[in-house]
């Protein structure tokens, strides 16, 4: 017992030190992911050292896992260490230890060492070029079986300190999975860890939807007679079906900042947009027109709601102020434009445009006004879906041969293909609660 | 004297057969025509005697019923095709839906799910309105005529379950539809 209090001790004690050390040295160097024009900048990873007795197997799993997770950053470029003047410049894991000099010649910005210990690992990144650290983190108690997620910790710590934002790596992606003849729903970490069946009924369970706590997921279930409004609760492990008062049609689910649902039904003869109450019940209409009104779209402070309409004769993206009710068209180009996706702070709209090559995906700036088209196909792209930090977007496409999901930025850097297994995957959601 | 009477009469018998059997000979040998006899006879004919009652054929009526309700629910199976991005009935859908209605009309413990698909352009969620909008099309075509709404209900399977899963326009052409499930 007063082993373990002694070696917890020695953790936080550890712990500490290196975040004070990361306090002292402050980053000078971050990537605005939100600027106009981002900064790429060039990492290489040092071979791990052992810094007490022989290196675990599993040294090499971790440095895996922190290279493909970082290849998911467009704004990281990973560089080989051959490809630097005279190898390795380190002798140890510090920053004291580090010949930082080949490495500016190289125009590398970040050098990243690790460290190992019998059952932990230490992990720095340097500015080569300020000779600072920018994190500093240890782990102890590492083994075979949690090697990946301390990866993964690690990973969301450093573009944490990199860009003020850690949610990609934490925040899962629910979507939409192939199954035989039959669709059901996953979730699935953007690295392309953790793969959850989260529905088992069968038959096509479609657009699943995060709640804004991710507690819950609302997704479309058709059975032989009607749709159904499925809710998944995580705290439970349920699902439930729900269809009283809805009708026949229950389309595009999407939860509501402040609480409820909302959800395109057929109650008077056309596709509406209600409101549903916490008991799953029509409360008020949202949108209504003579024609389909469906995927609706809410930023985090609820104020703004983006949603296709076919109103304008062919289908088209609205927005509507929730305060006042007024709608705006956004979208007056293409014949085709659907499924919009609102960025959690409100000022982007992604949304899936027909091209005479394709579907493809765009980006709307509220601010000036204009239109980016952010994916490039082959085939289709569709359904995208805006991250918590609103930079990244993940979308469906088969320009495979096979609907797979990928990701981009919204400024259009090369899709990354997310592994989902085998099957087609379609309609991804980004739990946005991590913010 | 009986006896000679009874001579005479024999003898008088065999006389009057020779000479029939003379007559006889004679008209065989007559030209067809040289009789002027005409024979008519005015009596109406007697009627055919009644056949023997058969047994009749032991049909089951209820199978012939069931084979012809199900050969009603064919032809209310027949599916209606739209074009692209459009829920508007062709006079070709409205012949058909006409037909459905009149055997839902003579059928009354038939009821039908009328199923709407998209081809699989287009966005899913879009798709799921648009394959209900192509149901309720049908849906209230057929209680214009005539045909109780109690009895239909409608589904949007959105561009899911394509007839056909090739990438090209008769493909598509073919999953633009709307399928009717009739139970009995």
């Amino acid at each position: 017992m007063k082993r373990y209090a002694v070696i917890a001790l020695a953790l936080v004690m550890m712990l500490s030190t290196f975040s004070l050390a990361s306090a002292q040295d402050q980053a000078p160097l971050t990537v605005d992911i939100f600027g106009p024009g981002q900064r790429q900048v060039n990492l290489v990873i040092l071979p791990p050292r052992s810094l007490e007795e022989q290196m675990p197997q599993f040294a090499e799993t971790f440095e895996k896992t922190v290279k493909n997770n970082l290849s998911y950053l467009p704004f990281i470029k990973g560089t080989q260490m051959s490809q630097l003047l005279g190898g390795d410049p380190s002798k140890g894991v510090r920053s004291t230890e580090i010949d930082f000099r080949p490495l500016q010649l190289a125009k590398i910005d970040l050098v990243m060492t690790t460290g190992w210990k019998p059952n932990g690992v230490e992990v720095r990144v340097f500015d080569t070029f300020g000779r600072r650290m920018i994190i500093g983190k240890a782990y102890g108690r590492v083994s075979k079986e949690n090697v990946v997620s301390i990866a993964d910790r690690f990973c969301s710590a450093f573009v944490d300190a990199l860009t003020g934002k850690k949610a990609f790596f934490d925040s899962p992606l629910a979507f939409v999975r192939q199954l035989g003849k039959s669709k059901e729903i996953y979730t699935v970490l953007p690295q392309g860890r953790e793969l959850t069946r989260i529905t088992t009924m069968g038959g096509f369970n479609l657009g699943p939807a995060w709640s804004p706590d991710g507690s819950k997921l609302a997704f479309t279930h058709i059975g032989g007679k009607s749709h159904y409004l499925g809710i998944f609760d995580a705290k439970t492990g349920k699902t439930t079906l729900h269809t009283e008062k809805l009708g026949q049609s229950v389309i595009s689910p999407e939860f509501m900042p402040g609480g409820g649902l909302a959800v395109t039904l057929n109650r008077h003869g056309h596709a509406d947009i209600f409101q549903l109450d916490g008991n799953y019940k029509p409360r008020r209409v949202l949108a209504k027109s003579s024609f389909i009104d469906v995927s609706p779209s809410f930023d985090r402070a609820g104020r703004k709601m983006v949603f296709t309409s076919g109103r304008a004769g062919n289908p088209h993206i609205y927005m509507m102020d929730l305060q006042s009710g007024s709608v705006r068209r956004i979208t007056l180009d293409g014949p085709y434009n659907t499924h919009p996706c609102i960025s959690p702070d409100g000022r982007y709209i992604a949304y899936n445009r027909r091209t005479g090559s394709g579907h493809r995906i765009f980006v709307y700036d509220l601010a000036t006004g204009r239109d980016r088209q952010v994916s490039f196909g082959p085939g289709s792209d569709e359904y995208p879906a805006f991250g918590p930090d609103g930079y990244f977007i993940a979308f469906a496409s088969n320009r495979s041969g096979q609907y797979k999901l990928y990701l981009t930025t919204r400024h259009g850097d090369a899709a990354k293909m997310i592994q989902t297994g085998s099957g087609a995957a379609f309609a991804p959601a980004w739990d946005t609660k991590l913010q | 004297m009986n006896t000679r009477l009874a001579l005479v009469m024999a003898m008088i018998l065999c006389f009057a057969i020779t000479i029939g059997a003379g007559c006889s000979s004679k008209s065989g040998s007559m030209p067809p025509g040289a009789t002027q006899v005409k024979v008519e006879d005015e009596t109406p004919p007697e009627p055919a005697p009644e056949p023997e009652p058969m047994p009749e054929p032991d049909y089951d009526q209820e199978a012939l019923m069931q084979q012809q309700r199900q050969e009603a629910a064919v032809q209310l199976g027949f599916m209606i095709n739209f074009a692209f991005d459009s829920y508007e009935l062709s006079q070709e859908a409205r012949d058909l839906l006409s037909q459905k209605a009149r055997l839902m009309k003579q059928y009354t413990g038939m009821t039908m799910v009328i199923e709407g698909y998209c081809d699989e352009r287009g966005t899913e969620e879009y798709n799921l309105a648009l394959g209900e909008k192509r149901a309720r099309a049908a849906f209230e075509h057929l209680v214009i005529l005539g045909v109780e709404p109690e009895r239909l209900s409608i589904v949007s399977f959105g561009e899911e379950r394509p007839l056909d899963p090739a990438h090209n326009e008769a493909a598509w052409a073919k999953n633009r539809r709307d399928e009717f499930k009739v139970s009995f």
